[in-house]
């Protein structure tokens, strides 16, 4: 035991050094050497950058804690769709493959717009990682976390907009509150369907996506601001912001929305009942029924806290990101999450590494765009790589029976 | 609201629901053809995408459009042999695999254009090249306004649904890909190749949805623009259901989601929230798919 507990020690001082690194980086923008640190610790965001930074250092070792070798695996999956989407670029535009790859890696960490952007994003992709999670761990395909993200962006705006002379504190919990309620309430639709009459979830949720989607844009047309040419709402008043974390972004208190979701739904999953359930339909559903566990509760349980958390990631957006409600809250944010949780491989406590991993790639994408007229596109071509890497188990197969046959 | 229906009810509305329908019913046929084989073919959206892309830039390159139609059809089979590959020879989840085909579908398609295109944001643009319509001007007015000028492709179509049920329930490989779609286990142990059924399932699947993706762009409108088709993919993947999983039945689905979408054009110059009409179509699919669901539940039990 005590031996478990100096290695803890060592992983969170280890944490906090790298972040220290990181930090420096980040803020000193191109200052070398010692004089960094002295011009990074004079910005009035070092300590708040610092502590997010070693959160993110504390992300990756617990996904290497959680996942263990497996570790490897993922990396080298990343690794190779990096290395054909490096061979793609090299066919395509052979003089700028080098410096397209050097600015889609080092970009996000360049400045600290760019490192914020990368945070903010790794919270939605947290968020909605967590509910496909929930869902792929019972084997429901429900892909209806685009829905509940317009529908709860919607709901928290709505509450923004339209009810004032709160106090800040309770007009942010309200609307927080009306966005979980209605992407839980999103979530129920299909998963009642699916569980009490068998309706596929798949196609229910396809179908309830763009309706949401619809019912959006209908409200959106008819609160937007007449005199701007974009189609959006009014910005949202200070009151129903999310507080800020550091100033000049839009870092806000939602890092610890995401840290939290993971934890909860670990403790959700591994040391409750309903995460038995859970568990044992995805494993053997026709032993979870013998074995006497109510499927229909675990699927409308599961389908409902995964509404939860796609709501909650509609209502980040529109309350951390946008501040308004903009015409697309999502654009196939979903497909971005399924990514996330496959290479935390369902594990809660993976994710939101995972989900920091891939959003890198995602911020890194546009600046690899700007330096190096490289289209951005090619980031969602490897993302695409990596899907058909990881899952295909007979690749995995087919590699080990050949090491193990060289080795013999 | 008379001036709403006469609106409706006139040749000119009917020869946009056919041409709306198009596409959704070449992709609707696509996907019936994948679920009665067992292997659900949720890489719609990205296979339309590449075909459409292919086929109007090896088209507009060449000013050909048959090479152009055949580039699009190639792209598509070979998007959709990938799906198979990865499902049916490495083991790969098979939806996780139609995700991934969108994703590359939406991404290639763009990134490809981009860099084509000198990096111009806009992408490529390229003289357009269309798929003639079929002239048919011995009919008379109202028919012909209706019918007369309709894309070669929107006959081929309708041809596709009359196809698709002579082959699913008159030749023996549709009874093959209904058995295996049924019961898996019983159909290998009748002796039919499961897996190459399936792959055949796939790639027909795949060239049906190119069918739907080469309208789109050398058809219905004129050129590729990124993600034209707008998750007609995924719409196309309810419409079966919608159908009662029968071609003919798939059919009439088709052709009413292609009537509720040209009527939003329609209701365009009424006070009526465009959002509305289009609402229609996934709210009588959910309540297809709820009726149907009990229905097999009832029938279970």
């Amino acid at each position: 035991m005590r031996h478990k507990g100096l290695i803890g020690l060592l992983i969170a001082v280890a944490a906090l050094g790298v972040a220290l690194l990181l930090s420096v980086h980040v803020l000193a923008r191109g200052i070398q050497g010692a004089e960094s640190f002295e011009r990074a610790a004079e910005s009035p965001a070092f300590g708040a950058v610092w502590a997010i930074n070693t959160l993110v250092m504390l992300a990756f070792a617990l996904f290497i804690g959680q996942v263990g070798r497996e570790a490897w695996r993922v990396l080298l999956t990343v690794a190779s769709a990096l290395l054909i989407g490096g061979l793609i670029l090299l066919v395509i535009s052979p003089q700028r493959a080098g410096d397209a790859y050097a600015a889609l890696l080092s970009g996000p960490l360049s400045r600290l717009n760019r490192w914020a952007t990368w945070i903010d994003d790794a919270i939605s992709l947290t968020l909605v990682a967590l509910a496909i999670t929930l869902v792929f761990k019972a084997k429901l395909f429900s892909l209806g976390a685009e829905g509940q993200i317009f529908l709860g962006a919607l709901a928290s705006g709505l509450v923004a907009l339209f009810i004032d002379g709160l106090p800040p504190a309770l007009h942010v919990s309200l609307a927080v509150g009306a966005g979980a309620l209605v992407g839980t309430l999103w979530g129920l639709i299909p998963g009642v369907l699916r569980a009490y009459l068998g309706a596929n979830e798949l196609v229910a949720t396809l179908m309830l996506n763009p309706l949401a989607a619809l019912f959006y844009g209908l409200i959106l047309e008819r609160i937007r601001l007449p005199q701007s040419g974009a189609m959006a709402s009014a910005l949202f008043p200070e009151s129903a912001l999310l507080p800020r974390l550091i100033p000049a972004t839009r870092v806000t208190s939602a890092v610890l929305w995401a840290a939290l979701a993971a934890l909860a739904v670990w403790w959700l999953m591994q040391r409750t009942p309903f995460g038995y359930a859970l568990r044992t339909l995805g494993a053997n559903a026709a032993f979870a029924r013998y074995g006497g566990i109510r499927l229909e509760r675990a699927i409308v349980g599961a389908m409902a806290l995964s509404g939860l958390l796609g709501g909650l990631a509609g209502t980040y957006l529109a309350l951390g990101i946008y501040q308004r409600l903009p015409l697309a809250v999502s654009s196939g944010l979903t497909f971005e999450g399924i990514v996330a949780a496959l290479l935390a491989r369902n594990n809660p406590l993976a994710v939101p590494a995972m989900a920091l991993l891939y959003s890198y790639l995602r911020v890194g994408a546009p600046i690899m765009q700007n330096d190096a007229a490289v289209s951005l596109e090619i980031v969602r071509v490897i993302q695409a790589i990596i899907i058909l890497l990881f899952t295909a188990e007979g690749l995995l197969r087919f590699w080990q029976r050949r090491t193990a046959w060289k080795r013999s | 609201m008379e001036a709403i229906l006469s609106s409706i009810f006139s040749a000119t509305y009917l020869a946009a629901v056919l041409r709306i329908s198009t596409p959704l019913l070449f992709a609707a046929l696509a996907a019936l053809v994948s679920v009665k084989a067992g292997v659900i073919n949720i890489g719609l959206e990205g296979i339309m995408l590449t075909a459409a892309f292919a086929g109007a830039t090896v088209g507009g390159l060449l000013q050909n459009a048959l090479i152009g139609a055949l580039a699009g059809l190639l792209a598509a089979a070979l998007m959709a042999l990938l799906l198979a590959i990865f499902h049916l020879g490495f083991k790969g989840d098979l939806i996780l695999g139609g995700v991934a085909i969108n994703i590359l579908g939406s991404a290639a398609t763009v990134a490809i254009g981009y860099q084509l295109s000198g990096a111009r944001a806009g992408g490529l643009s390229l003289p357009p090249i269309s798929i003639p319509d079929l002239s048919l001007s011995f009919l008379s007015e109202p028919l012909q306004t209706a019918i007369g000028r309709q894309n070669l492709l929107t006959w081929l179509a309708l041809l596709s649904a009359l196809g698709a049920a002579f082959v699913l329930y008159r030749l023996p490989f549709g009874a093959h890909l209904r058995a295996v779609g049924e019961n898996e286990q019983a159909a290998a142990a009748v002796g039919i190749q499961v897996r190459r059924v399936r792959y055949a399932a796939l790639l027909l699947s795949g060239i049906l949805a190119g069918l739907g993706g080469i309208h789109l762009s050398m058809g219905y409108l004129n050129g590729f623009s990124r993600d034209m088709t707008a998750g007609r993919g995924y719409i196309a993947l309810v419409i079966p259901a919608l159908g009662g999983y029968t071609p003919l039945g798939t059919l009439v689905a088709a052709l009413l989601f292609g009537a509720f979408a040209a009527l939003e054009t329609r209701l365009g110059s009424f006070d009526v929230p465009s959002q509305l009409p289009q609402m229609i179509p996934y709210l009588a699919t959910l309540i297809a798919l709820v009726i149907y669901a009990w229905r097999q539940r009832r029938k279970a039990t």
